[in-house]
């Protein structure tokens, strides 16, 4: 079912899917579910979830964050922080579940940063979580993840190149846009086909100039209408607000004459702040982020733990890459319900 | 009076704050955070009488104020900036829990602790600004409009019209027209009027402060200016936007709330005593004690520093189960 809400000053769509049947005819309400998609994607990505646990008894709730698909998307990068999108987030809950109501959430990808900064800021109004793909990390004053990704990977690596693009001198112009204009020329259905079938480990390079000819063939889990479905959607909404989500991870100043307040600045009072709320966290070992410089030790070796002390339980699946729940929907779903189950 | 506190200046949250500190550091830890226009010297009698009844007090020059940094553009003046500063403080001193009480934007500034990190928050004392219900179709700035041009909150908006009414004045003058300043209404000046011409000098000064104690203040203001201080109401409509994740949401944290009956803002029928002593903020605060001081005015802990420094004491002790 397709909703729309006016929630936090933007009128957002979610889908919804709810219980076909009732719990033993009691009168409690279903346990609500609220899932939240990654970034090349939408409300789509948890279609598989949403069938398989609405038949389970839950109420399934998928929004299209801010920016994306069928949801408003403000224009300026200021509006894409963490706080904007928490209070996107807990608006939808207060409309559409209640406002003394917790849920369950499942995030992945941005939708797992987002999660992660939900559980830090209201708490209270979340039962537990499953998270996938992206671990916690407390903000770091002394960390700049774009300098830290461009130490890794270089200037080419895709989120170094979804930031500001131009800094003239002495002059207060900030100029976005530049990857926009590079993913109209590649084409919407080239760019998406690109990100949603990355298989490889290592990172996402962008060099200026680098060439989409190459056929994709879709993997088994992506068909031909999913594509569609995300074609049009991107087609309508475009990409910006999607990339704004990337252009709020670091602080930005221009001169020191001109400063902008970006979810990093905001996220400074949480410095040292734990998230309090239960989580089981599932990645892929063949997903990229696993893969990223750090991030196996991080995981396994208890400093993941030491900052989400309530991590009931870490699942690395073989095989599967970035996308796992729509690689091994089953799987992921029973892993959902496995865990919402003990609560 | 103030020849044990100490100052000294601790990096938090990338800027360096001045600090003034005094009392036993092994004791529980009582951050004071003061208003508009003021310092941490807003708080001496309450940092004396504290310190000397088994609490270490710690009170900043908060961000764009005096002896602490003083970053330019209002952007870096939101609640999350303020809240993170807080924040690394209590880091430093490694401080799971802190008792914390503010006035005027330091009572903002409490409030939003109490959202952000009510982990780090054992009690609040709030003066003068109690905490309201976030309107998610309402935005200061339009709030604002209904009053006028001649509201305080919107002269002070455009950079750089607030400081240069201040600047026809020396800086003792502007000091002694706030904090002496009785005038209960919303401080809405006459037509064509800027606020700092229309608030009044008493001739004689009031007992509960001197001319020295004045240009203490006024000496740190002519050195830092007043952008920073400006840069907080600035900031308001961005504050608005970043505390939606807090819509609706009810304090936690045990809190007491001070304020005297003369306070800004306290002239007619709806006046801030009126919602404080209503339902509507017992039922989003509703852990709370509220406390009117008769004839007390704006700068309150100042003015009945013995009252204001009692009221803290003891209800900061009964969290300790400490009574007298």
């Amino acid at each position: 079912m397709n909703r729309f809400v006016k929630v936090n000053g933007i009128n957002m769509h979610f889908a919804e899917k709810t219980p076909s049947f009732t719990d033993n005819g009691a009168s409690r309400p279903p346990p609500v579910i609220l899932f939240l998609h990654g970034f090349p994607e939408l409300w789509y990505t948890w279609r598989h979830q949403m069938v398989a646990l609405s038949s389970l008894g839950y109420r399934t709730i998928a929004p299209d964050l801010r920016g994306y698909g069928d949801t408003e998307a403000p224009e300026s990068a200021d509006a894409y922080t963490s706080l904007h999108v928490v209070g996107d987030l807990i608006g939808l809950i207060d409309a559409v579940v209640g406002d003394r109501e917790k849920v369950f959430v499942v995030g992945h990808d941005w939708g797992a940063i987002i999660a992660w900064h939900l559980c830090l800021l209201r708490p209270d109004r979340v039962k537990a979580l499953v998270n996938m793909s992206v671990v916690f990390e407390p903000w770091n004053l002394k960390r700049k993840p774009i300098s830290m990704f461009k130490s890794f990977y270089g200037d080419d690596y895709y989120i170094c190149r979804f930031q500001v693009s131009q800094e003239w001198g002495f002059y207060i112009l900030q100029e976005y846009g530049e990857i926009e204009a590079e993913f109209a020329k590649v084409g919407t259905e080239r760019v998406l086909l690109e990100m949603l079938t990355y298989r490889n480990t290592g990172p996402i390079l962008l060099p200026k100039g680098k060439s989409y000819d190459d056929p994709v063939s879709l993997p088994s889990w992506l068909t031909e209408y999913d594509v569609k479905y995300y074609v049009s959607k991107y087609e309508k909404s475009g990409f910006t607000g999607p990339v704004n989500y990337y252009r709020n991870m670091d602080r930005v100043t221009i001169n020191f004459c001109f400063a902008r307040c970006r979810t990093w600045e905001m996220m400074g009072a949480f410095s040292n702040a734990q998230v309090k709320v239960p989580v089981k966290f599932i990645i892929g070992d063949k997903d990229l982020t696993y893969h990223i410089p750090g991030t196996k030790k991080y995981i396994h070796e208890g400093r993941f733990k030491s900052h989400v002390p309530l991590l009931d339980k870490v699942v690395v699946i073989k095989g599967v890459g970035h996308f796992l729940h729509e690689e091994r929907p089953d799987e992921i779903s029973k892993h959902i319900h496995d865990y919402f189950l003990t609560f | 009076m103030t020849s044990e506190v100490r100052e000294k200046k601790i990096k938090t949250n990338g800027i360096w704050l001045n600090v003034a500190e005094k009392g036993d550091e092994g004791e529980p830890l009582v951050l004071l955070l003061h208003g508009f226009p003021e310092t941490w010297f807003s708080w001496r009698h309450q940092i004396d009488f504290l310190s000397s009844h088994g609490y270490h007090v710690v009170a900043p020059d908060l961000r764009g104020y005096a002896d602490s940094d003083s970053p330019p553009t209002h952007e870096s003046y939101t609640v999350s900036h303020l809240v993170a500063d807080v924040i690394g403080l209590l880091d430093h001193y490694g401080t799971a829990q802190a008792f914390v009480a503010g006035h005027d934007w330091g009572a903002i500034i409490g409030w939003s602790l109490c959202l952000f990190r009510p982990d780090r928050v054992k009690g609040f004392v709030s003066l003068s600004v109690p905490y309201s219900p976030r309107d998610p179709n309402l935005k200061p700035s339009d709030l604002f409009k209904s009053f006028g041009d001649g509201l305080y909150i919107t002269q002070f908006q455009e950079p750089g019209r607030a400081e240069a009414a201040f600047a026809k004045h020396d800086c003792l003058t502007v000091m002694k027209k706030f904090l002496l300043t009785t005038r209960s209404d919303f401080w809405v000046a006459p037509p064509n009027t800027e606020i700092i011409d229309d608030l009044e000098v008493p001739s004689t000064l009031p007992d509960w402060i001197t001319e020295e104690e004045i240009q203490v203040y006024a000496d740190k203001f002519q050195k830092s200016g007043f952008t920073g201080p400006l840069n907080y109401y600035r900031a308001m409509d961005l504050n608005w936007e970043i505390l939606a994740p807090w819509q609706g949401y009810k304090i936690v944290i045990p809190t007491k709330f001070i304020a005297g009956d003369k306070d800004i803002g306290n002239e007619g029928a709806n006046g801030t005593i009126k919602y404080v002593k209503g339902e509507m903020f017992k039922s989003i605060v509703p852990n709370l004690e509220v406390v009117v001081i008769e004839d007390g005015h704006h700068f309150i802990q100042q003015e009945m520093s013995e009252r204001v420094s009692q009221e803290i004491l003891s209800f900061f002790n009964k969290l300790r189960n400490i009574t007298e």
